[in-house]
């Protein structure tokens, strides 16, 4: 019921409560990171090229920062590739930006399938979109539903605040009363309700920013912020960062760890 | 139409499940030879009329395939009675079709000559099967199954006098008939050039586009040139058709190969469990369709691994953007896409009386009527066809076409649509309960009470059912049960 009322997304595996509590604060690799891919329009400026130069750099850089989280054990890597705000970028820098990303996405599909990365595509709601791109999430979607190794989520056409208005438009179609929703039951309507709780976002190039990035799900995350632009990130870049969180006192603000919902 | 000679003692125990024409249906030899055979009546003019006019095989070829099988098995019955019911039906079902050709020559389903001929050439595939496979049969059982088949056109047509008794003038008969009635007849190019090319997937792969079209891009025209060499030399020569280098031989070995399958366990060839798991659709309630479900989400898997590896056509280019199919919203269609899949039957583009009396047919076969209900069903169809065709007709050419359909976007649902929906609960309504139990409910729509159906005590009332059929056929509302019956092909 909640798959349909969130879009009919898939719905992957569910993490009980029993299981959030159970892994304490000290996990040695966190089983979700999230990456904001920060810094490609810089990195082409510094060297005089074009902005859509910064954009072609990117690909090496993703395809090692995934190959480097499944090596450390990562469960759950996210990646904002495209936010909604995106759009307001001039048009030939998101026409290319479509037909790049529908090159890497079928360029990467036969790798992604035998590494059993289940890979899917948060947002990409919008009719900008073109059709066969959003074709090719599908395909993408369809193809490694069945992987059990790393789920990769592209963040594309995302929004924070977009799906909290989804899960608020849900549990109101689905005529939930009021005093019936929790945090936990709000979670169940968000888009792919099997997300667990953001561990670590790591946002390159410098900026300390959210951007409307999985509110929901960054709530206690621990933050990065390392220099690199995300074209010369690379994967001892990334470890260093699990190695900072590792790190970390994670105290989450005296609440049971890890929560994605209601704490009781 | 008198059937009364079916009933007769000797003639009996030739038709029935023991009869080789019984035997050869799990043959799969039989499927090449009846492909053939479909050609050779379609390249008579007459027949060949009637098929551009009134066949669904273009449009809906999956689902002709199975009723013309389960027709066949009914005149094969081991009881004379379900025989004699068969026959009638059969006999009702061509009597509404006739007309005229492009070249203004008449054309009448009953036309005795032409059905005998429609049986010579079943009977002369069969016999051509068996000698293209190594396997020619001898004198004996050629002269048996000449019987049956001879047994097949009385139990139609009352007797079989339009076919010669002894099998040396059928051979000459056969000829004489090849080479000079037979025609080019757009009929039979279509089935040769156009119908395997452009067959749209059955029920059990509609889930696989991508899988199907690569599947019917190689064995399309390879079909299509088997059927050719395997077709009569003179045939061949009137109609212009192509001499292909090593046609022949592919040919051979296809039926070669085909005739093999002999040597396979007995019931692993299954003419009926195919063609029943072809119409199988996933939503069906059938314990079959949970394998189902599994093989399709295989499939498109595979699928779309397939598509992901092509080449993109548009390259780095700027791609063309279609109107996105997903604008028009979940759960409707645009008028184009019921046009062509709901309203055009017989797939030519336009809509007209044998469209919809092709829905009619399938309705009436569906729920087995017998008369008057088939009649009254066929009459309210016939009345809301001239209330499209004065409400839709624009140019005054007697039919409807996709663009005049198009802009008139047209409510459909008046008063004449509304009594075929009041008619067809009537028939579905065997026990004339005013409610539809769900037995009568699976004997039309072949599954069980949908869940999200509006029920009430597990019974399906007249208004909800004249609401349902309305919403199908004018709100082009998507997902009814209506989909399955009219839709797949």
């Amino acid at each position: 019921m909640h798959a349909q009322a969130t879009g009919g997304r898939p719905v992957g595996r569910q993490y009980g409560d029993q299981q959030r509590q159970d892994d304490g604060p000290a996990l040695a690799v966190p089983r979700h990171v999230a990456c904001v891919m920060d810094g490609n329009g810089r990195w082409a400026q510094r060297r005089s090229l074009p902005r859509t130069a910064g954009h072609r750099a990117a690909e090496s850089t993703v395809i090692d920062i995934i190959e480097a989280a499944r090596a450390a054990g990562v469960e759950w890597l996210s990646l904002y590739a495209f936010s909604t705000e995106n759009w307001n970028r001039p048009g030939t820098e998101v026409d290319y930006l479509m037909r790049l990303v529908r090159r890497v996405v079928r360029k990467h599909a036969p790798l992604l399938l035998a590494r059993g990365i289940r890979c899917r595509f948060l947002g990409a709601a919008d009719p900008r979109i073109p059709r066969e791109l959003a074709q090719d999430f599908d395909d993408l979607t369809t193809l490694t539903a069945g992987n059990l190794g790393m789920t990769l989520t592209v963040a594309f056409d995302h929004g924070g605040r977009r799906d909290i208005v989804e899960a608020a438009r849900s549990l109101i179609r689905n005529e939930i009363p009021a005093d019936d929703v929790t945090e936990r039951l709000f979670a169940d309507h968000l888009p792919f309700p099997d997300t667990p709780d953001v561990d670590l976002v790591i946002r390159t190039s410098g900026e300390q920013r959210i951007s409307n990035f999985m509110l929901w799900q960054v709530a206690y995350a621990e933050w990065v912020f390392p220099e690199a632009h995300w074209p010369d990130f690379r994967a001892p870049d990334f470890l260093a960062c699990l190695h900072a969180y590792r790190h970390r006192d994670r105290r989450f603000g005296g609440v049971p760890p890890q929560t994605n919902g209601d704490p009781s | 139409m008198t059937t009364g000679t079916t009933g007769t003692a000797d003639e009996a125990p030739l038709l029935g499940p023991e009869s080789q024409f019984r035997a050869f249906f799990d043959d799969p030899r039989w499927a090449l030879a009846i492909i053939r055979a479909t050609v050779l009546e379609a390249a008579h003019p007459q027949i060949g009329a009637a098929l551009a006019d009134n066949s669904t095989f273009v449009a809906h070829p999956w689902r002709r395939l199975r009723n013309t099988f389960l027709s066949m098995r009914r005149m094969l019955d081991a009881d004379p009675a379900v025989r004699e019911r068969e026959a009638a039906r059969l006999n009702r079902l061509h009597a509404r079709m006739s007309g005229s050709d492009s070249r203004g020559r008449a054309y009448d389903a009953m036309d005795r000559a032409t059905r005998a001929w429609v049986v010579a050439t079943l009977y002369e595939s069969a016999v051509t099967m068996c000698r293209l496979s190594g396997q020619p049969l001898d004198q004996d059982t050629m002269e048996h199954v000449y019987a049956e088949y001879r047994a097949f056109l009385a139990a139609l047509d009352g007797d079989a006098g339009e076919l010669p008794e002894d099998l040396n003038d059928f051979w000459r008969y056969f000829d004489r008939v090849v080479e000079d009635e037979l025609e080019n007849t757009e009929a039979a190019r279509i089935i040769l050039y156009r119908l395997f090319d452009h067959l749209p997937a059955p029920a059990l792969l509609d889930g696989a586009p991508t899988l199907w079209a690569v599947g019917r891009a190689v064995v399309g025209p390879l079909l299509g040139s088997i059927t050719v060499a395997s077709l009569p030399e003179p045939y061949r020569r009137r109609a212009g058709l192509p001499e292909m280098p090593g046609a022949t031989t592919l040919m051979q070995g296809a039926y070669l190969a085909a005739g093999l399958t002999r040597f396979l366990p007995e019931g692993w060839v299954n003419a009926e469990t195919i063609i029943e798991a072809l119409s199988l659709s996933p939503d069906s309630d059938d314990p079959r369709a949970r394998t189902v479900t599994a093989l399709r989400a295989r499939m498109k898997r595979a699928s779309a691994l397939l598509r992901l590896l092509t080449p993109s056509s548009g390259g780095t280019g700027t791609e063309p953007v279609p109107a996105a199919p997903t604008a028009t919203g979940e759960g409707r269609r645009s008028a184009e896409e019921f046009f062509r899949q709901v309203l055009d039957q017989t797939g030519d583009g336009h809509l007209d009386w044998p469209d919809l009396a092709a829905m009619a047919r399938e309705l009436a076969t569906r729920l087995d009527l017998d008369e008057p209900e088939e009649t009254r069903l066929y009459d309210a169809f016939a009345a809301w066809w001239r209330e499209l065709q004065a409400a839709l007709d624009t140019d005054g050419d007697g039919r409807v076409s996709a663009d005049e359909y198009a802009a008139a976007v047209p409510s459909l649902a008046g008063h004449a649509l509304i009594r075929v929906a009041e008619v067809l609960f009537d028939a579905t309504d065997k026990d004339g309960s005013g409610t539809i139990d769900a037995d009568e409910y699976r004997a039309l729509f072949r599954t069980a009470f949908h869940r999200d159906l509006t029920t009430t005590d597990g019974t399906y009332g007249r208004s909800a059912f004249v609401g349902d059929f309305l919403s199908f056929m004018s709100g082009r509302r998507r997902n009814t049960p209506y989909d399955p019956v009219l839709t797949d092909a």
